[in-house]
Formats: C-alpha cells, structure tokens, sequence
C-alpha cells in the first residue's frame, strides 16, 4: 500500500557491482518505503538476482559504485550478518542444504540472534517449539519439518516454504524474495502467496523478484521496475506486470508502454 | 578459501604450560639396563620383567613401520626417557595431600578431579607423566567388587589378573610401537569388573605429558567379566613443547560373555604451532576382545590434537552374537596428520559391527581412515556397516579413505559408504543472511557432521568434545 | 618367496632379450632400454607390496616362460567363432604376434590401424610422443617386461573429427603352452573423433602359459572412446594386463571390462583426465569360480577441475575363487567441482568363495564431490520371495538375480553379438541346479 505517511526503508542511488572484473549492476536507483511491495522483473541474466545478493551483502560481489541506505544507515558498510540483524531478509532462489543441522535447531538460533539484536528476550527451545508450530501453520508446513536438517532433501516447494517461514519468525523490515515463485505449482504458490500477504503491514517492505507475471496475481505489487541489463529501465504500477506478460521483454526496448514510464 | 573462512582456526594452545615439579627421570635411552630399571623401581614381579625383556628383544627384530599415510622425522628411541615420576614429598593417603602445584596443574586443565569430578559422580585415576597420583572412589567402587586402580599397583596387589590378562588381546610382538610400550611401559590404569555388576558410575582417566622429552607408554587393561558393564572415559592433554614427543600407548579390553565395555576418548594433546613445529606423535595401539557370547565392545573417540595421530581401535569379535563398534572423530588444523580408523574381525557367529568416522580437515593437514573388515570362514552370519564421511575446509587440505574389506564367508554382509563434503561459501552466507555469524556457522555445521559420534558420549564428554571443535576449527573457516 | 628367486625369475625371462639395433628406431630401441633398466631395478611383487597385498603371484616364480615364437598355422576358419559380425575391421596376434591373414582391415584410408612397426617409420613423431609414454614402467615390473619385449602391437590412430562407427575388434589368441606373450596396444583418438574398440583375449585350448599385455589410450580434446575388454584365457593361464588412458579436456572414455578367464589375472587399469572437464565411466564385471583368483585394480585419478568419472564394479565369486577389487579415486589439489562416484559390488556363491575389496579415495580439493560404496553380500531375501511369490521356484529366483548382477554390467556393452556371446556365459555360469 503507498501511504504519504510512510517512512524510507531502502534507498538505493546509482548503485554499481561486478563480479570478477565483470559488472553486472550499472547504477540502480530505488526507493522503498514502508508498506510498500515493489515487484522487480527482467530477464534471465538481466542482474536482478544480483542485486537481491548485492543487498544482502554476498562477499563474491565487489560494490563499484553508488550508495544504499537502509533505514538511514549505511547498508554497504555492514557484513552480511550485521544486515540480516538490521531487518534486512533475503528468501533465496536456491536455498542451500545444510546437512546434519537440524532444521529447528538453525531456525532458533537465527530467531535468537535476531531477537538478542533488537533487546527481546530469547526463547527456549520449548518456547520456541510452540512459537514456530504456530508461524507453520500459516504456510501449512508439516512439523516434520523441524527435525529434518536445513533444506537437506526437500522438495524444491519445500524449500521455498521454509524460506518464508524463516521470514515469517524473523520480521523482517524489509524482505526480498528472489525468484520464490520458481519450482512452485499453483497451490504451493498460493499457499506461499498467503504467507507473504499476511506478514507484509504497514511498517516493513516486501521487494519480489521474479521473471514471471504470475505470483504478482497472488501478491500485488504496488510498483513493478524492469531491469535490464543492469539497470531498472521502466517503472510503472501493477498493471505493467501484465503488459509485459503479455507482450514479452523485447517490447520494452520499444519504449512504447501504456502503463510504464521509462525511467 | 575466502578472507572471511581463513580469520576463524589458529587460538593458541590453551592447555601449554610446564608444571614445576621435580621429577625422577630415567637417564635417556634403551637397553636392558633401563628396562631393568624400571622394573625395580616399580617392585615388579619377576614374570612381568621377563615380560619386558621378551618384548624388547622382539622390538629389536622389529623396524618402524613406514606403510601410514604419515610423514615424520625418523625418532631416535635412544633420545628419550623412558621413566619419569614426580617426585613424592610424602606417600599420598587422600587428595588433600597432593601436591598442590599438581592440583593447580588440573585446574588449568580444567580437569574434573575435585568438586566437579564429585559433582559430576566421576572417579578420576589421575596419571601425571608416568605415575599414578590419586585414585578417587576407589572405596565407592570396592564395595561392588571393582578394582579401579594404576595399573603398578594392580601389579601388587591382583598379581594374578595381570598376569593372565597383560598382553593377551595386544601380544608383545603385535607391532612396533606396542613391543615397545610392552617393553617400557612405566603406569596406566587397571580396572575389573567382577561377574554381573554393572559399574555405578563413569569410569575417567586424564592423562597428561609434561616432562620435555619424555616418552609416554601407559598401559591400560579393561576386564569385564561375565554380565559386566562399564564406560570408561580417557581425556588427553600435553602442554607445548618444541620437540616432538611420543605416546605409545597399549589398551587392552577384555569382555566375556554377556559383557560390556565402552571406552571413550576426547585426545586433545599439543599439536605443534601453526607452522608444524612440536606437537605429540600419538601412536597407539588400542584393541578389544569381545570374547564372550553377546558381548559388546564400543570405541568412540574425538581427536583433535597430536601432530600425528596414527591408531586404530579395534575389535576382535570371538564371541557368537558379539558386538563391536567404533565412532570417531578425527580433527586436523595447520599441518597435523592423522591416520586413524578400526579393525573389526569377526570370528564367531552372527557377530555385528559397526563403523561411523567423521574426518575434518582444514588448513594443510591431511586425514586418513583406514579400516578393515574381515569376516573370516567361521563367522556365519555376520553383519557389518560402515560409513566413513569427509569434510574439507579449504583447498590446501587433504582427506582420504582406505577402507579394506575381505570377506571368506558368504552368509555374511558387509555394506561401506563414504562421502566428502565441505563447508561451502554459500553455505555460511546463507547463515550470515539469518544473521548467525562465520563461527557460529562453522561450529553448527561441524556439530552437526559429527552429530552421530558425539551422541555415544556421555553428557559431559559430549559438551566438551564440542566445545573442543568448535576452539580447535576457529579461524579455520570465513 | 626369497628375493633370490625373485632375481632368477626375471633374469630368465630377461635370458631372450636383445636390441636388433636400427638406426632409424634409435627412440624406440631406447624406450626398450630404459625399460630394461627398469626391469633390472624393480624385483617380482610379494604380498608384501601394498599393491599386490591380496594377491600371491609367487606360482609364476616357477614359469619362467621364454617369449613365444611366431609360428602360426591357424587359418581362418579356426577362429572364425571368435569373431564378432559387427566388427569389420580387425586385428588379430596369434600369441602376441600379428597374423596379416587372420586380420581384415576395411578402410585403411579413414585411420591409422594395423600392426605398429608397419607405421613406426612413417609415423615416428606420434609414435613417440604416445608409445610407452601413457604407461607407468619405473614401478611396475610387467609393463616394464613388456615394454622391453615390444614388438608387435595394435596401432590405432583416428584422426580429427572422424568418427569410425563399427567398432574394431583385437582379438589376441593364445595357442602356445608354456610361453609368454607381450600384446600391445595403443590407440590415440585426435580431436574430436570417435571409435569403439573391443579389447579381446581368448585360448583355443587349456594351455598354460602367461599374458603379459600393456595397452595405451591417449584421447585429444573432445575426443570419445569406448572400450570393451574380455578377458577370456584359458583357466590355467596367468593373464597380468595394465592399460594406462590419458584424457584431454572434455573427451570421454567408457571401458566396460569383463573378467572371466585365468587362474590368476590381474588388471591394472590407470586413468588420468588430465585436463579440465573430461568424463569417464568404468565398468566392470568378475565372473570366477574353481580355484581362480581375479584382481582388478583401478585408479582414477583427477588432475584438472571439473571432471567427471562413474565406477561400478561387480565380482560373483563361486566354488573357491578369490576376488580382489581395489579401486582408487584421486582428486588433485585444484581439481575442484570434481564429481566422483565409485561402487563396488559382490556376490559370494560359495562358502569357500572369497572376495577383497578396497575403495579408496585420497582428495585433495575441498569443491567436489566424491562418494563410494561397497557391499558384500548375498542375493537379497525380499527379492527372492517376490519372485517366488510370483510362481518362480527358490532356485529359479536364485539364478535369475544372480544372472541378473552380471547381466547389469554386460548390458552396456554396445556391440550386440558380443554382448549375447557373454550373457550365454553369464547364464551358463551362474546356472546352478
């Protein structure tokens, strides 16, 4: 929702990155504020999973040029887990394994840490085991779950629910969610969808990266930016999500949209 | 391996100091003379000198052996001394009367002899170098017949269990390094539980080198006889020293029928500095007879320290539907080597065994397992599963699997698995995106690799294993 | 076994050997040489060897046999069952010396084959950067003795880009007894080409005699080869083999090899992909009974990143034969995103069967891949119930399954008629009444 009243979470000026010598951001600009949903869409190779490791502070990326401020602060001076305390929460395209950790045991001591960070007090492990029993029902997750390692096994869907159920414990300022929607089928999808709508409020942002229109027919953005090589070309409401559904990428180049206005 | 992996492994080594005691030391060297020696300052029996003298004269025939995959300087046995006890002020009659720089000693270890060995319903036989110090609860464990004591004074006082029992699972011609502890062994610890009892407590030996220059050959013998149980807990330390020293030690474990024997080890001795220098040579020969009928004989080990760790706990399972089990752990940082694994054989029917190792690597170091399975003709229905796992920390480490598997029997099954893994950049970015940091990350993930050996660890020992990696591996990863 | 009589051994079969000195051939007269001097240094392996810890090769101490001498009389019509139809060009040594009659060779335009010496001369620059260069001799007594007896061989060279698309048959017969052969072989593939060679070893008669072969692949970039290796002596010979495959980047080998005659063999088969990206996927079956003893060893050894190799070895094991596996997978520092699996299976028939198997990984890269697994068993319980729930008779079920772990292996085998030749073996041996 856009509310004249809201505050600036993200502000991201001429932001470059490379990666081995090769950029890959060319200058983004951005600006999130709170209640916001902002859809970023592009291509396949168009830099917008980049950006989503960019923020959150991956150490393969070299920052170039340009500033990103979060919630005031300076985000680009802050390791990664220094952003992940500040608020800042990335649900992963591809959720990596981690054998032999149990999955309740890494969620609480993520939700620990986090908690620690903003002066709340930690939850012991029965706590927590009916905190989180109740975060999974929302995403209609089996309590199996818990006790199987971190991602270790699960289904492509699985993981992408644990991804928001992450979310969902950690409360997270701002989230961005590379590529969720991908390996869904349309009931996990929309399953993940309700989770997403009922966490995002007034007071946090919610950045979706996604190459398909169809998530945004769950989540509805209130911005939709198309990135392309490197740099957000076009920025328009909800309905140029659509647009470029309907009409692909390339018409973009165009420069003839009905909804969208270069940027 | 990346700025952020490498910052987390080197802490210096905390357990590196040199008590202040005057010590009794042997002059360096072997020969009869000092084997003789040593026999007379331990008052030993004339058959346990003979003993010495025949596993001598087969050490002479006998040369190191080169086929590990470790790589040392050559040792000079005629460099060492092979006797080194702390000087008494008094003959000790109760904790209180020990020395208190020794007592001080432990503390710095952290060793749980006082209060918390009371707390935690732990009798500690402490061996500092050579000799047997204090034994607590000796009386406790009497009461039910157990006989929990160095083994110099079981020598003295249960002649006859020694005697039937010393050498009988590890003959004194076994290998190189066990003629030698056979030849020069100087204490250890002696336990024996007597027909159906189950031992009340855990069971605990600290060792600990500290005369530089000294060799370490301690002999341990564990006898549980029919219907007996027991968990025997070792904890290893050493402080720092720049010449490489030896440990050569021998444990021998016996079970008869129905019997049980778990036998535990943290082995954190110095490793040497971060350049390889110094650092203990553990080589130890460590085999259990399951000899009875349904007897059970499990090894777990956690092994982080050592320049070079090279022993195999194994088990010789004699006894039809007998059990053996090894868990391990095995460590290695900066440039330590450790070739380490088990040997179960299985001679009687439908004996099991199982296997689970767990090698990490980080640094230059190099880990090896290496096992053996041999099912033999008679052993009809035999089982055995081992599963031998990798983790690599950085590109400059090593970690290898020798699994041997001879099997004469064709009821039998024998299943080996093993993999390799690492911990991975993405791996720890994903945690820092949770906000968990490097370290945490590491020592989650390492836990969790060895999650199925710490489980066969009583509490404390579990907690102290962990903390132990978690020390050991900081700056390792990042 | 003394290493007195390890001496005496290898100087009488050294007793034959002599350099027939041209000037032309100085390099090859000096690979020999250098293989002498190998020979020279090197004694006979003991049990005692690491390598050789399963296997007691100390019956070859007393058969000291001399090399054999060309004196073939065999027409085609003797071996015309021991061709295969699919098979249009081949080659064949009559105890290691090569029959131009028995041979047919359809294309000689589309590649290099035929027998080595012919093409020494006019190929000299290639052959000397491949002939003994692929194999490991300073440590290996019987290549060393097979390369210091080089003299006929296989020659295969398939040039750029060219794909040979029936595959070519070296059948190497033993007729002679008491002898040693030294067969040979070297395939180089250049970039981009393509062939299926079918490696084959066989006896006409029970004789009892020693095979001692060394074969060499060198594959170029994007080079593929398949190789099928049979070897199917006579059960009173003792057959040592080492073939030694060099892989350039991103070229692919598949070897399926299949083990079933001898009293003792032994193959060492060595593959280096030493370059980025190169593939390989070995098979290979035992199948021995009476009082035979097999041993295969293997090593996969990964130098450069990204390579790939799949291993699955399987031994039956009947009466009182002896199975040795011993399968070693090395990853190189750097050779990172190595992807490596190895499994070795086994079945024991008998009670006085017996089986040894040793994988083995050393790793030296922290980003791969690797995992092993080995089992030793018998045809599992759940298996034999289904089938006899389905009507089969227990012993129905029994050599069905046990037909059934061979027959995995065989049927990778692409060349149609050898592969009904070995399932008739397969069957027939694991037929139990």
């Amino acid at each position: 929702m856009i509310d004249r009243n809201s505050r600036t979470i993200l502000s991201v000026q001429g932001l470059r990155a490379s990666i081995n010598g090769t950029e890959i951001l060319k200058g983004i600009d951005l600006t999130v504020k709170s209640g916001e949903i902002h859809a970023i869409m592009g291509l396949n190779g168009s830099g917008k999973s980049t950006f989503a490791k960019v923020l959150a502070g991956h150490s393969a990326y070299e920052i170039t040029g340009g500033s990103v401020q979060f919630e005031g602060n300076n985000l680009l001076e802050l390791p990664p887990e220094e952003r992940a305390r500040a608020g800042l929460f990335l649900a992963f395209q591809y959720p990596i394994e981690i054998p032999g950790v149990a999955n309740t045991q890494f969620l609480r001591l993520a939700y620990n840490t986090v908690q620690t960070k903003r002066g709340k007090e930690e939850l012991d492990p029965l706590e927590f085991d009916d905190f989180v029993r109740e975060k999974m029902k929302l995403l209609e997750m089996n309590p199996d779950f818990l006790d199987r390692s971190v991602n270790e096994g699960f289904s492509g869907g699985e993981k992408k629910r644990n991804e928001i159920l992450q979310m969902a414990l950690l409360e997270p300022t701002l989230s961005i969610l590379d590529e969720t929607d991908s390996g869904l089928d349309i009931d996990a999808l929309k399953t993940v969808a309700n989770g997403v709508n009922q966490i995002a409020n007034k007071n946090n942002a919610t950045i979706l990266v996604t190459h398909y229109q169809r998530l945004l027919d769950y989540i509805v953005p209130d911005y939709v930016h198309v990135m392309q090589a490197g740099r957000i070309v076009m920025t328009g409401g909800k309905e140029l999500a659509l647009e470029l559904e309907t009409r692909g990428y390339d018409w973009v180049n165009t420069g003839k949209s009905i909804t969208g206005a270069i940027a | 391996m990346s700025a952020v992996l490498q910052s987390l492994v080197n802490q210096p080594y905390k357990h590196g100091f040199v008590t202040e005691i005057e010590s009794d030391i042997a002059p360096k060297g072997l020969n009869e003379d000092i084997i003789r020696l040593i026999s007379t300052k331990k008052n030993e029996p004339e058959w346990l000198l003979l003993f010495r003298l025949k596993a001598y004269q087969k050490w002479l025939t006998m040369t190191e052996p080169d086929w590990q995959n470790v790589h040392y300087p050559k040792i000079d046995f005629q460099s060492i001394s092979y006797y080194s006890a702390p000087k008494p002020k008094q003959k000790l009659g109760s904790m209180d009367e020990v020395d208190p720089e020794l007592l001080r000693t432990f503390e710095k270890l952290g060793v749980p002899m006082h209060e918390r060995a009371a707390l935690a319903g732990v009798a500690v036989d402490v061996i500092f170098d050579s000799v047997s110090v204090a034994t607590t609860y000796k009386e406790k464990l009497a009461e039910v017949g157990i006989i929990f004591c160095s083994i110099s004074e079981a020598v003295q006082n249960h002649p006859e269990l020694i005697q039937k029992y010393l050498g009988s699972v590890v003959p004194v011609g076994d290998n190189y390094f066990a003629a030698l502890n056979s030849a020069v062994f100087t204490d250890g610890s002696f336990c024996f539980i007597p027909k159906g009892v189950k031992c009340p407590m855990d069971l605990s030996t600290y060792f600990r080198i500290n005369t530089e220059g000294s060799g370490q050959f301690e002999r341990t013998l564990i006898i549980a006889e029919e219907g007996a149980s027991v968990c025997y807990l070792e904890g290893c330390t050493a402080p720092r020293f720049d010449t490489n020293q030896l440990h050569a030690a021998v444990v021998e474990l016996i079970a008869l029928d129905n019997a049980d024997i778990k036998y535990s080890t943290v082995q954190n001795w110095y490793a040497g500095d971060e350049n390889g220098v110094g650092g203990i040579y553990n080589f130890v020969t460590k085999r259990g007879l399951a000899k009875g009928i349904n007897s059970r004989i499990s090894w777990t080990q956690v092994e982080t320290g050592s320049a070079i760790t090279w022993k195999y706990p194994s088990c010789i399972l004699r006894g039809d539907n007998s059990v053996g089990e090894f868990y391990s752990v095995a460590v290695t940082n900066n440039y330590q080597q450790a070739d380490t694994g088990t040997k179960m054989i299985h001679l009687g029917k439908n004996t099991r065994s199982t296997i689970v190792s767990k090698g990490i690597s980080a640094g230059h170091s190099n880990s090896s397992y290496r096992g053996l399975v041999r099912i033999t003709p008679t052993a009809e229905g035999a089982r055995n599963y081992s599963q031998c796992d990798s983790m690599l920390i950085g590109d400059q480490s090593g970690a290898h699997t020798f699994p041997y598997i001879q099997v004469q029997n064709n009821s039998a099954i024998v299943e080996h698995e093993a993999s390799t893994s690492k911990i991975g950049e993405d791996q720890l970015f994903y945690f820092s995106q949770r906000g968990i940091n490097a370290e945490e990350a590491v020592s989650m993930i390492i836990n969790g690799f060895c999650k199925d050996v710490f489980q066969q660890l009583p509490m404390e020992f579990a907690v102290e294993a962990t903390k132990l990696l978690s020390f050991k591996l900081e700056g390792s990863v990042g | 076994m003394s290493d007195l009589a390890n001496t005496d051994y290898l100087e009488c079969l050294l007793k034959s050997w002599s350099i027939k000195s041209t000037e032309s051939l100085s390099w090859l007269n000096q690979l020999r040489a250098h293989a002498i001097d190998c020979v020279n240094t090197q004694k006979l392996p003991t049990r005692r060897d690491e390598e050789w810890r399963f296997t007691d090769i100390s019956p070859l101490t007393h058969l000291p046999y001399q090399p054999s001498q060309s004196e073939c009389n065999l027409q085609l019509h003797d071996i015309e069952h021991l061709t295969l139809k699919e098979a249009k060009n081949r080659l064949v040594f009559v105890d290691g010396h090569y029959s131009s009659n028995l041979s047919t060779i359809i294309d000689p335009t589309a590649l290099v084959i035929g027998n080595l010496p012919e093409f020494v001369a006019a190929h000299a620059s290639i052959l000397e950067s491949h002939l003994g260069q692929h194999v490991q001799f300073d440590n290996n007594v019987f290549a060393a003795l097979n390369t210091a007896f080089l003299r006929d061989g296989a020659l295969i060279i398939v040039p750029k880009n060219i794909t040979i698309a029936e595959p070519i048959h070296l059948l190497f017969i033993a007729t002679q007894n008491e002898v040693t052969s030294y067969p040979r072989c070297l395939v180089i593939g250049e970039t981009g080409s393509n062939v299926t060679l079918i490696e084959d070893y066989v006896a006409l008669q029970q004789t009892t005699y020693i095979t001692n072969s060394v074969t060499e692949i060198s594959l170029a970039a994007n080079a593929h080869a398949k190789h099928i290796r049979i070897q199917r002596e006579s059960t009173q010979a003792f057959h040592l083999a080492n073939c030694a495959v060099s892989l350039a980047h991103a070229s692919n080998y598949q070897s399926t090899s299949i083990s079933l005659g001898s009293q003792i063999s032994r193959y060492n088969l060595h593959v280096r992909l030493t370059d980025e990206a190169a593939e390989c996927v070995i098979d290979g079956l035992t199948l021995i009974s009476d009082r035979q003893l097999a041993d295969t060893h293997t090593c996969i050894d990964h130098v450069k990143p990204n390579g790939t190799s799949r291993q699955q070895h399987k031994c039956i094991v009947d009466d009182a034969a002896h199975a040795v596996f011993n399968g070693k997978i090395i990853v190189r520092p750097h050779a990172q995103q190595t992807n490596s699996s190895q499994s070795s299976r086994n079945l024991l028939l008998s009670k006085t069967a017996q089986v040894d198997t040793k994988p083995q990984l050393e790793i030296f890269a922290d980003d791969v891949k690797c995992a092993h697994g080995a089992t030793v068993g018998q045809l599992d319980q759940e298996e034999i119930f289904y089938l006899e729930s389905r009507g089969l008779s227990e012993k129905a079920a029994r050599n069905l399954l046990t037909y059934a772990f061979g027959a995995e292996i065989i049927s990778r085998i692409p060349v149609t008629s050898l592969r009904q030749q070995l399932e008739q073996a397969v069957l027939s041996q694991t037929q139990s009444n």
